[in-house]
C-alpha cells in the first residue's frame, strides 16, 4: 500500500511487523498445546510488542490522531478505534504476565493453558483493529495532514 | 485506498440497522437453505430429467434463489449499500415488514411449485414481487443520493434495472401457470433465466465483493476505474443476452454476450486475486475456500453456457449448467461470505456497551461450519456424480447430505444469535 504521509507510512510499517509477529504466534499457539521452550524467543517478541509497541502506538494515535479525526468529522470512527484500544489493553494486561513467564521459560501447564486463549483473543482483536486502521485511518491521514503537520508528528513519534 | 471504504468502516456502526432486522434476513436464508435441499431430495427423481414446469425441483430452485440468495441479498444490500453510498440506512420498520411479506411469499410460492398448485404460486409470487419491488424502491432512493464508491453504486444501479426485468418476466411466467393468455412464455423464460442469476444476483454479488473482499483480506480496494470496467462489460453482456433471449440474432448475440461476460468476470477475478495477494491477511480459511469455489463455479457456468449455445451434444447439459451456476457459484460464494459477515455484524452490534465486546470468533461455531463445509462439497460432488451416472439414489443422497450441511449452518447461525443475545443481556 502506498501512503503519501510519513506518519501513515510509519504506522503502516509497524502494522506490518506486528501482523508478522502475531501471525507466527497464532500458528505457534494453535500447534503447541504444551509449552515448548523453543518458543521462548517468539514469545519474547510478543512481550516487546505488548510492552512497548502497543502502548506507544496507541498513545500516539489517541493523543495526536483521534482528535484530528474528530475535528475532521470522523468522530464515529475515532470512537470505534478508541473502544478497540481499550479492549486490546484489557487483554494485554491479562496476557502480559503470562507471556513474560513463558518468554523466561518459567511457565507451568495451567498457566500455558490460560495463555493460549488470551493470545488468540489478542491476535484476533489486533488483526481486526489493524484492518480497520489500514482501511480507514491511514488513508484519512493522507487527506487531513498537511506537510508541516506530517513532519512535526513524524518527528514527535520517532522521538517517543 | 478508497475513501469510500474508510467511510464504510467509519460509518459502520452509525449506519447499522437494528440487529433484529438485518439478522432475521440471514437467519431466514439459513432455514431456506435447509428447505431447499429437502425439496431437492423430495424431487430428486424429477430433477434428473427436469426440463421446466411445476414440481419439487422447481420449488428447490426457488427456495435457493429467492429463499437463500434473494433473502441474503435483501439483508446485505439494505445494510451495506447505505454505508457504501454514505446515505442513511433505509427505514428499519418497513424493512422488517418486507421480511414478513417476502418470507411468507417464498414459502407459499415454493409450496405451490412443489405441490403443483398454481393459485399458491400466484399468491406467493405476488407477495415476493411486491416485497422485492418495495425493497428496490428503498435501494433506489439510497442510490440516488450516493456520494461514495462509484463502482459499487454502478453495480447497484445495474442490479436494480435487472430486478425490474426479473419481476416482469416472473409475472408473465406465473400468468401462464394460471392459464392466463400471456404471450411469449419462451421469451419471458429466457429473460428470467438471464437476468435473475446473472443480472440481479450476480451484479449485487460482484459489486458488494468490492467492499467485502478487501475488508476481510486487509487490502486496498480495487481502483474505481477497474470496477467500472468490470461493471460495464457485465451490463453489456446482460444487454446482449437479453436481446438474444427475446430472439434478436440469438446465434450471434449469445456468443457476444458470453464474450462480454467472460471479460467482465476476468476483470473482476483479477481484481479479487490482487486484493487477496496483496492483503495483509492471507489466511482466510474455510470461508474463502467456499468463495474461491464460488468463483470457479462462475467460470464453469460461463463455459457450460457456451456449450449450450454451441449445442454441444453432452447429456444433461442444462442440469450441469444449473448446478454450476446456482450451487457451485452463487450458493458456495454466498455461504462463504455469510459465515464471515454474520459474526462480524454480530460483534459490531455487541460493541458500544462499555464492556469488552465479544470477538467475531467467540460468537461463531467452528465445528458446525466444518460440518457444513464438508457436506457442501460432498453434496456438490454428489450432484455431479448423479448427473454422470443418471442415478436417482445418488441425487437423493447428495440432497440429503446437502440438507445435513444446511442443518449445520442453521446450528452455526443459531449459535451466533444466541451468543449475541447473551452478550447484550
Amino acid at each position: 500500500m502506498t501512503h503519501s504521509t510519513q506518519v501513515s507510512r510509519m504506522l503502516d510499517d509497524e502494522h506490518r511487523s506486528n501482523i508478522a509477529v502475531l501471525g507466527q504466534v497464532e500458528q505457534m499457539i494453535a500447534r503447541e498445546t504444551r509449552y515448548d521452550p523453543g518458543s521462548a524467543k517468539l514469545l519474547g517478541q510478543l512481550v516487546r510488542l505488548l510492552e512497548h509497541d502497543v502502548q506507544r502506538h496507541f498513545t500516539f494515535e489517541e493523543e495526536q490522531l483521534f482528535p484530528r479525526m474528530t475535528e475532521n468529522g470522523d468522530g464515529g470512527m475515532a470512537l470505534l478505534l478508541q473502544e478497540e484500544h481499550d479492549a486490546i489493553r484489557e487483554v494485554s494486561a491479562e496476557l502480559l504476565p503470562l507471556a513474560q513467564r513463558a518468554a523466561a521459560g518459567d511457565i507451568d501447564q495451567q498457566a500455558w493453558s490460560a495463555l493460549r486463549p488470551l493470545a488468540k483473543e489478542l491476535i484476533e482483536r489486533q488483526v481486526a483493529h489493524i484492518q480497520k486502521e489500514t482501511m480507514a485511518l491511514l488513508p484519512l491521514l493522507d487527506d487531513i495532514l498537511d506537510d508541516d503537520a506530517d513532519r512535526e508528528l513524524a518527528f514527535a513519534y520517532t522521538a517517543t | 485506498m478508497s475513501a469510500g471504504v474508510a467511510a464504510f468502516l467509519g460509518g459502520a456502526r452509525s449506519r447499522l440497522l437494528p440487529a433484529s432486522v438485518t439478522l432475521r434476513f440471514f437467519a431466514a436464508a439459513a432455514l431456506f437453505h435447509l428447505l431447499a435441499w429437502l425439496a431437492l431430495a423430495a424431487g430428486a427423481a424429477q430433477w434428473l430429467s427436469f426440463g421446466g414446469g411445476l414440481g419439487w425441483p422447481l420449488a428447490a430452485l426457488h427456495l435457493v434463489t429467492l429463499g437463500v440468495l434473494g433473502m441474503t441479498a435483501l439483508g446485505a444490500g439494505a445494510q451495506l449499500l447505505p454505508v457504501a453510498t454514505l446515505q442513511p440506512a433505509p427505514g428499519w420498520r418497513l424493512l422488517g415488514s418486507l421480511w414478513w411479506l417476502y418470507t411468507a411469499g417464498v414459502l407459499a410460492l415454493a409450496w405451490g411449485m412443489g405441490m403443483a398448485r398454481p393459485p399458491w404460486v400466484a399468491v406467493g409470487g405476488s407477495a415476493v414481487a411486491i416485497a422485492l419491488f418495495a425493497w428496490g424502491v428503498l435501494m433506489l432512493r439510497n442510490l440516488r443520493g450516493a456520494r461514495g464508491m462509484p463502482g459499487v453504486v454502478a453495480h447497484g444501479w445495474a442490479a436494480l434495472a435487472a430486478l425490474v426485468l426479473v419481476l416482469a418476466s416472473a409475472a408473465s411466467l406465473a400468468g401462464t401457470w394460471l392459464g392466463w393468455p400471456v404471450p411469449g412464455r419462451a421469451l419471458a423464460l429466457g429473460v428470467h433465466l438471464v437476468f435473475a442469476p446473472y443480472g440481479f444476483m450476480a451484479l449485487l454479488v460482484l459489486g458488494l465483493s468490492f467492499i467485502l473482499v478487501p475488508m476481510f483480506a486487509l487490502s486496498d480496494a480495487p481502483a474505481e476505474r477497474d470496477q467500472l470496467v468490470s461493471c460495464g462489460f457485465a451490463v453489456l453482456a446482460l444487454t446482449l443476452g437479453g436481446l438474444a433471449a427475446i430472439g434478436i440474432a440469438p446465434g450471434l448475440l449469445w456468443l457476444a454476450a458470453l464474450a462480454a461476460g467472460a471479460i467482465a468476470v476476468a476483470v473482476h477475478l483479477r481484481l479479487m486475486r490482487t486484493a487477496l495477494r496483496t492483503g495483509l491477511r492471507r489466511e482466510l480459511r474455510r470461508s474463502f475456500a467456499l468463495v474461491k469455489i464460488g468463483w470457479a463455479g462462475l467460470v464453469a457456468s460461463l463455459a457450460l453456457a457456451l456449450a449450450l449455445v454451441l449445442e454441444v451434444p453432452l447429456p444433461r447439459l442444462q442440469s450441469w449448467f444449473g448446478v454450476a451456476l446456482i450451487v457451485g457459484w452463487l450458493l458456495s460464494f454466498l455461504l462463504g461470505m455469510l459465515q464471515r459477515i454474520l459474526p462480524f455484524l454480530a460483534a459490531l452490534h455487541a460493541g458500544g456497551t462499555g464492556r469488552r465486546a465479544p470477538t467475531p470468533s467467540s460468537l461463531t461455531h467452528e465445528r458446525a461450519l466444518a460440518v457444513h463445509f464438508g457436506c457442501h462439497l460432498a453434496a456438490l460432488a454428489g450432484l455431479a456424480l448423479a448427473l454422470l451416472a443418471d442415478s436417482v439414489v445418488l441425487a437423493t443422497a447428495a440432497a440429503l447430505i446437502g440438507a445435513a450441511g444446511a442443518a449445520a449452518f442453521c446450528w452455526f447461525t443459531a449459535t451466533v444469535l444466541r451468543r449475541l443475545h447473551g452478550s447484550r443481556a
